[in-house]
């Protein structure tokens, strides 16, 4: 017995095993990783979607319903590995250059720990302290002052969101390469199932 | 040696893929798994993944536009098509690819 999840690709509806699930979603962000240009790897990754969905379409004529883990490897055959995305060598080269570069900490809002704007969780992650002390001094900044409210409201305009692994990782001053991102997806996905059971505990 | 033969010859088909991408939408508008088809049938790519992020850089490069068609065997399609500027460029392809033919002919033994 298998637990399945839904999923939507390009519009369309599949069940598919978590297992299979997993591995589809680190596919894409991996190829994701592969594409320095953001707005490009946005378009290529629906394009890519698309057809991943068409090849799932005509799959299901056989009246299977679940997607399953050898249909996603089956995908991975076919459409190739992360790297054959990533257009000629000498680009692939500077993709590696420039991820092996940014290895320096860059300030953004948490969006994963946040109370309001994840201004202070992402302040914490930058200076690797716990963000409740940052918590606390902007809000005593607040009381004493409007100072906190619009030190806040600034950092909260001028701060980018955190929103890809890659951005992630750069909060927290770690290493932007393929394994750090698969390790960090591995991260969220057991926290994802430890709150899981936690919750079916509690409840 | 082996992979070193491999690599380099991967390196010619890279070169040549942009091209062959342009002359077969030139013969007609086409969605990538045409394209692909294409390409594959003449062992110029072996996996899809190549395909994807050229057609995109060319679409942004302005050489080609592209128009959604509904399909019946799954989300609708992206069909590509040749702009003007992606005539011209074909053009230009077309002569230095003959020039690249003849000085390599030439050349070898």
């Amino acid at each position: 017995m298998k637990k399945t999840l839904t999923i939507n690709l390009a519009g369309l509806v599949f069940h598919i095993d978590e297992d299979a699930y997993n591995k589809l979603k680190e596919y894409l962000e991996n190829i994701e990783s592969h594409i320095s240009d953001e707005n490009e790897s946005r378009e290529i990754i629906r394009d890519v979607e698309a057809r991943i969905a068409e090849i799932l379409t005509n799959k299901k004529k056989d009246n299977r319903q679940v997607v399953t883990l050898s249909d996603i490897d089956g995908i991975i055959t076919v459409m190739g590995q992360p790297n054959d995305f990533a257009g000629d060598k000498e680009e692939e080269e500077k993709a590696s250059h420039t991820f092996t570069q940014r290895n320096y900490r860059r300030m953004y809002r948490d969006p994963d720990h946040r109370i309001i704007g994840g201004v202070c969780s992402g302040l914490g992650a930058y200076w690797s302290i716990d963000p409740s002390l940052i918590r606390i001094v902007f809000i005593v900044l607040a009381i004493v002052g409007m100072a906190g409210i619009l030190i806040y409201l600034i950092l909260w305009i001028v701060l980018p969101e955190a929103r890809t692994v890659a951005q992630k990782l750069e909060m927290r001053g770690e290493p932007v390469n393929v394994s750090s991102i698969r390790d960090f997806i591995k991260n969220e996905y057991n926290n994802v199932k430890n709150s899981m059971h936690f919750n079916y505990k509690t409840n | 040696m082996d992979t070193k033969l491999e690599n380099a010859k991967a390196q010619m088909r890279k070169g040549v893929l942009e091209y062959c991408i342009l002359s077969i939408l030139s013969k007609g508008d086409a969605y990538a798994s045409d394209i692909i088809i294409k390409l594959k049938e003449v062992k110029l790519i072996v996996v899809e993944g190549t395909l994807y992020p050229l057609l995109t850089r060319q679409k942004n490069a302005g050489l080609l536009n592209y128009r959604w068609e509904e399909s019946t065997q799954g989300p609708p399609r992206k069909y590509y098509m040749l702009t003007e500027e992606g005539r011209r460029f074909l053009d230009e392809l077309h002569n230095s690819w003959t020039e690249l033919v003849d000085a390599v002919n030439s050349i070898r033994p």
